[in-house]
């Protein structure tokens, strides 16, 4: 640690904040602006009218502008807790696995969970919109070898969404499981030491150690499922355009749609703004329960 | 009594055993399970139309065929695609090297007015999606007339959080002597991040540039947004797309799985060579953070 000169700090740190600055807060900074005005993404910013609070109106009113977004946003927070539901869990449960040391064989499952991490989004809607095809598919034939008639996945509005849900956790879950794993590692293996001597069970054990130390990793994971959730864009934009009926119609396409393709920059730019808003309620509350917990212990 | 414990010895041997074998068949299934739709990818790439579009599905190909793949090349600029990629994801990690090395050095090392909260200021942004500055963004770099241009989509990711964020985390670690040693020598500020840090970091720096290979690689909301359909520049994730519209239907299954191949080699090759720089990096950021 040192003192050094101005000009070096200036040096070293602006070349990230002005990149930081221009092309994020900035943005964000015209985002909130926008969010008050009409104005139509082909103009200059200059030509944004000020409306108050129309555009927001506008988002709880039964108009089909409110009526489109607000299916957008509940479908963005089914999809987004179904995710997290599905992830957490498993990513514990292969993290144990991987992290147990009894045979081999945990790392090569590692290495091929992550390795779908790997995969561009748009390769994997490609190729599951392929697994889903319920005539000549693999899984409905699969599944007709167990008795299970055939599923119509992405083609129909009950189960779309959760088909696409599927195979989000299909490309992520690797980088989750390896999140856990290193909350693993982290545990003394002292704690089990004694966890045996008072007699505790392999479910003891788990619920008694290896879940209250795994506390601050399921935060973590948990923030960072939800800001990966809500930019689902691939599948919805290639495979369902939002259908079929609205129940695939998530934030990321429905606010790209109506503020870049529609040219509404005004209107879209006050779904990103209620985005950002649930968002930050989310987080904040999400780290009050788990101090709450915290202190509870 | 001996015999006893030779018996229970015996017998909890036998029950670990079972155990394991039961592991190692849940590892596999669940190893196979994740494997599939990759190796579906590639087996359909090499199936003829016709066993493409059969029902109930064939799994195996009878002759493998790479038609397909040539054919790829006759619907988009392949190789346009892949070196537009290539540009992309190579300059943006570069960028992004550069600019984390100078910021992280000068968070971990400097002390300075506002330095936490600056530092906390830039880490948010990692917290933010994308979609929050889309709009804005769009109408920026389309003023700076760089829209459906290679440079529209690399500027506004020169810098990012993370790469801050990891660089800050391992830099801490350098011993301060090391870089007072370098100043008493006369070495300049940027001499000494460059000549100094960076080779005591280089496991953070493979893995950041790992990182930001893959991701630039595989984006794909900001190009979409920001060529407007000038194809030319279409990245390879874009080029797919146009796979996917170029003929609808089981024809061009085989067409698509090829393309969707291609598309997955690199980051896959680059990760299955320095996977064990992808997972210290995230255990670092999701331990220590």
């Amino acid at each position: 640690m040192s003192d050094v000169s101005k000009r070096s700090t200036l040096i070293m740190i602006s070349p990230a904040v002005v990149l930081i600055g221009t092309f994020i807060f900035v943005p964000m900074t015209l985002t909130i602006w926008l969010s008050f005005h009409q104005w139509s993404t082909q103009t200059s910013f200059s030509d944004a009218r000020f409306i108050g609070l129309r555009n927001y109106e506008d988002l709880f009113s039964s108009l089909s502008a409110g009526r489109d977004f607000r299916i957008a946003f509940v479908n963005t927070a089914i999809y987004t807790a179904l995710s997290i539901a599905v992830i957490l869990p498993l990513s514990v449960m292969l993290g144990l696995l991987v992290h147990q040391t009894r045979i081999a064989g945990g790392q090569a499952l590692r290495t091929v969970l992550f390795s779908t991490y790997m995969v561009p989004m748009i390769a994997v809607a490609l190729v599951w919109s392929k697994l889903y095809s319920p005539s000549e598919g693999p899984i409905n034939q699969m599944l007709s070898w167990v008795g299970i008639g055939p599923q119509p996945w992405l083609s129909s509005p009950n189960s779309a969404l959760v088909s696409i849900v599927i195979l989000n956790v299909w490309q992520q879950i690797g980088y989750f499981t390896v999140l856990a794993i290193a909350g693993l590692t982290q545990i003394p293996t002292s704690l089990y030491e004694a966890a045996k001597i008072d007699g505790a069970n392999p479910l003891q054990e788990f619920f008694g150690v290896t879940l209250p130390l795994l506390r601050r990793t399921l935060l973590f994971s948990t923030v960072v499922a939800i800001i990966n959730a809500v930019q689902v864009f691939e599948p919805v934009a290639l495979i369902t355009q939002g259908g079929p009926a609205n129940a695939t119609n998530v934030l990321t396409y429905h606010i790209r749609r109506v503020g870049i393709e529609r040219g509404q920059g005004g209107l879209g730019s006050s779904m990103a703004v209620m985005l950002m808003l649930s968002l930050i309620v989310v987080i904040v509350l999400i780290f009050a329960l788990a101090r709450d917990k915290g202190e509870a212990r | 009594m001996s015999a006893l414990v030779e018996h229970r010895h015996r017998s909890g041997r036998t029950g670990f055993r079972l155990v394991n074998a039961l592991l190692l068949l849940l590892i596999i299934i669940i190893a196979v399970i994740a494997a599939f739709p990759l190796l579906w990818m590639l087996l359909s790439s090499l199936k003829t139309p016709a066993e493409s579009m059969q029902t109930p599905p064939v799994w195996f190909p009878a002759t493998p065929t790479p038609n397909a793949y040539g054919q790829v090349a006759g619907v988009i600029d392949a190789s346009r695609s892949f070196w537009n990629s290539a540009v992309i994801a190579t300059t943006t990690t570069a960028g992004i090297l550069v600019t984390s090395l100078m910021a992280g050095y000068a968070f971990a090392k400097y002390r300075f007015v506002g330095r936490n909260t600056l530092f906390a200021v830039l880490i948010s942004t990692m917290f933010l999606p994308p979609i929050v500055t889309l709009i804005p963004l769009y109408r920026m770099v389309t003023a700076m007339e760089l829209n459906a241009s290679l440079i529209g989509i690399i500027l506004p990711n020169l810098a990012n959080a993370f790469g801050i964020f990891l660089m800050r985390q391992f830099i801490a670690g350098i011993p301060d002597d090391l870089i007072d040693a370098a100043r008493v020598d006369g070495a300049s500020e940027l001499r000494i991040v460059f000549s100094i840090v960076a080779p005591s970091v280089v496991p953070a720096i493979a893995a950041l540039a790992l990182f930001a290979f893959v991701y630039h690689w595989n984006t794909y909301l900001w190009p979409l947004t920001i060529l407007q359909g000038n194809t030319e520049n279409y990245p390879i994730v874009l080029s797919l797309s146009r796979l996917l519209s170029y003929n609808r239907g089981a024809l061009n299954t085989g067409l698509v799985m090829a393309g969707a191949t291609m598309a997955v080699l690199p980051p896959l090759i680059l990760f299955v060579f320095l996977q064990r720089f992808f997972v210290d990096s995230i255990v670092s950021a999701g331990v220590k953070g």
